[in-house]
């Protein structure tokens, strides 16, 4: 339809568009204004910081002193009193500096990070050959298997979280920190599994037969023929799928907060910041730092992969 | 060489399947079912266990915390599908008119879907905040609607309020993207035949728009059902005091006085209501 707009119908559209986008962005602008103000400057509406501060990213990443950072100005008044002995300064400055540990954050994002790649690949591998399988062979049984990958795909991890916590329990996987690592990508594992061969099941179908048919003719064989013609085929998807899985294994909060309360140097990146608001060292620019922090990597991955990604959800391939 | 083709096939299916299918089968189906088994047992956390019988479902149901939740989960599904329903389609709508820029507002869009939750919920909680948030500068400062401010989240209340509203912010991307897609598949000569034969633009939604989208409205919806039933960190990141059935479980298996037992129970009834979910989708919207 190439019908011409009034003016009128022009700014009523720009306005709509405007309020979505507000509606849509207005959250991240807030975090990232807030993670870059100074106290002082917190309750003021303006999204542009006064002054700005760039102490909490600093912290955050270590690239700051410790010891300056940390101790409140009535505390240092009170070390320059000459009365204090040299041992007696040591441990008030030591307890401030062991709160300035609070959020390693390096630390919880290479955990994160370790965790989530290693259980995309794994989930990756696994759907590459499952999904052939489902969408590309004929087998006994294939109906039922089918069936079952939809259903448990729906089934969110909260119905999960009482017999696999009682499961681990039992094989005394809970008990020691790497046991509870084990259980922790077996169960991202599981989270990526369903949603990955849904996805690249879908994907194999576009594939035309006739390429494979073409290469049986030169005598390929049918598992050849995946290395061969569906492998190379399928890269940008592979890509897509796994940073799809990664993505859910980095934001995944419910089963690190089960299997890693105790462990506090292993945990991940969604734990050390729920852990890190609820605790005495709540300060809104550490908060929000830390988010955009933690948002980055999620929306670096987001810019690669949207093009397919938009595609493979519009198809429903979502797992939330 | 008496194998046939068929058959080897099929061994290669099966071959390449099995692996998933353990993974999936010992993880997943069998958890499923150990927790029918432990709902009929008082486990604690350590993992000793004693055959209680029924007892946990008697307690259930005399449960008031366990109606409250209920209704809290009723509330939550209601709110939150309907607004990322209608929402997601009116978005789908201007999405698919042309105007500059277009791809970049589609894909920029689509940012809160993809941002982890534990990443916005604190932002959330800022501009709900009391003291510092914008909510409480607009509300009583600019508009003067109230006279003192309030502490949304805190109270339970008006906090599922803010979480419905949060999930919409969350989840309305996808239900769009859905609708678009589906929009954008319609035979523009319809519109055209429609407006020769006089048919306003209003008409023309409820004619050829309305009626083309039933059916992704329809699965947008029970997906969203689907998806929302589930939902435990967008609810218990923002607003701990809002106990829908997914955090009412976390509460009852993890924390105070640990009864997983319990915990066990509701997450079986929680996942008969979900069953009867998923049957729906598979007989409705993938008609199998």
């Amino acid at each position: 339809m190439s019908q011409k707009r009034t003016f009128f119908q022009n700014v009523l559209l720009a306005v709509a568009v405007a309020a979505v986008l507000l509606f849509s962005l207005f959250p991240f602008i807030q975090i990232l204004s807030t993670s870059l103000k100074h106290q002082f400057d917190w309750g003021n509406p303006s999204l542009i910081p006064a002054k700005l501060n760039l102490e909490a990213y600093r912290e955050l990443l270590g690239l700051d002193h410790k010891d300056r950072a940390q101790v409140p100005q009535t505390i240092k008044k009170l070390l320059d009193n000459p009365l204090l002995t040299a041992d007696q300064k040591e441990k008030i400055i030591s307890t401030y500096q062991s709160t300035s540990d609070v959020f390693p954050f390096p630390r919880y994002f290479l955990n994160t990070f370790l965790l989530s790649a290693s259980a995309a690949s794994v989930s990756l591998f696994l759907a590459v050959f499952g999904a052939y399988a489902l969408s590309r062979l004929r087998f006994y049984g294939q109906r039922i298997i089918q069936r079952s990958i939809l259903f448990v795909y729906m089934v969110g991890g909260v119905l999960l979280m009482v017999p696999l916590y009682q499961i681990s329990v039992k094989i005394g996987l809970a008990r020691s920190i790497w046991g509870s690592l084990v259980s922790l990508l077996l169960i991202y594992i599981i989270q990526t599994l369903p949603v990955s061969l849904y996805m690249l099941g879908n994907y194999y179908r576009t594939i035309p037969y006739s390429l494979e048919e073409a290469a049986a003719m030169d005598g390929c064989s049918k598992s050849g023929a995946i290395f061969k013609i569906i492998f190379p085929l399928s890269v940008p998807m592979l890509i897509t799928v796994f940073v799809y899985c990664f993505i859910i294994a980095w934001n995944e909060f419910l089963f690190a907060s089960v299997f890693l309360r105790q462990f506090h140097d292993f945990y991940t990146l969604p734990l050390g910041l729920q852990s890190l608001f609820v605790s005495k060292n709540a300060i809104w620019d550490r908060i929000m730092s830390a988010s955009v922090l933690t948002m980055i990597p999620v929306l670096f991955c987001f810019m690669f992969a949207i093009r397919n990604l938009t595609s493979g959800l519009a198809e429903g391939g979502v797992k939330e | 060489m008496n194998i046939s083709l068929a058959q080897s096939e099929s061994r290669l299916g099966w071959k390449l399947m099995a692996p998933s299918v353990a993974v999936i089968v010992l993880l997943i189906i069998y958890p499923i079912v150990y927790n029918i088994y432990l709902s009929f047992f008082d486990v604690k956390l350590t993992g000793a266990k004693v055959f209680i019988g029924i007892t946990n479902y008697e307690r259930l149901i005399t449960d008031t915390a366990f109606y409250s939740s209920l209704l809290t989960t009723a509330i939550y599904l209601a709110g939150t599908v309907m607004g990322t329903t209608v929402v997601g389609l009116l978005v789908a709508l201007l999405m698919n008119l042309q105007f500059p820029l277009r791809n970049a507002v589609r894909t920029l869009i689509l940012l809160p879907y993809f941002a982890p939750v534990i990443a916005v919920v604190f932002g959330w909680q800022f501009i709900f905040d009391p003291v510092n948030g914008i909510y409480n500068h607009m509300v009583v400062d600019v508009l003067q609607l109230t006279a003192k401010r309030h502490n949304l989240i805190g109270q339970p209340k008006t906090a599922l309020f803010v979480v419905i509203i949060f999930d919409i912010w969350k989840h309305f991307p996808i239900s769009y993207l859905l609708i678009l897609a589906k929009l954008q598949s319609i035979n523009k000569e319809r519109y055209e035949a429609a407006a020769i034969d006089g048919c306003g633009p209003i008409a023309r939604f409820f004619y050829i728009t309305l009626p083309e989208l039933y059916f992704v409205l329809g699965t947008v919806v029970i997906l969203r059902l689907i998806w929302n039933l589930n939902k435990f960190e967008d609810v218990f990141l923002l607003a701990p005091n809002v106990q829908t059935l997914p955090v009412f479980t976390y509460y009852t298996a993890f924390t105070g006085i640990i009864d997983q037992g319990l915990a066990a129970s509701i997450s079986v009834i929680q996942f008969l209501f979900l069953s009867f979910l998923i049957f729906f989708y598979v007989k409705k919207v993938l008609k199998w």
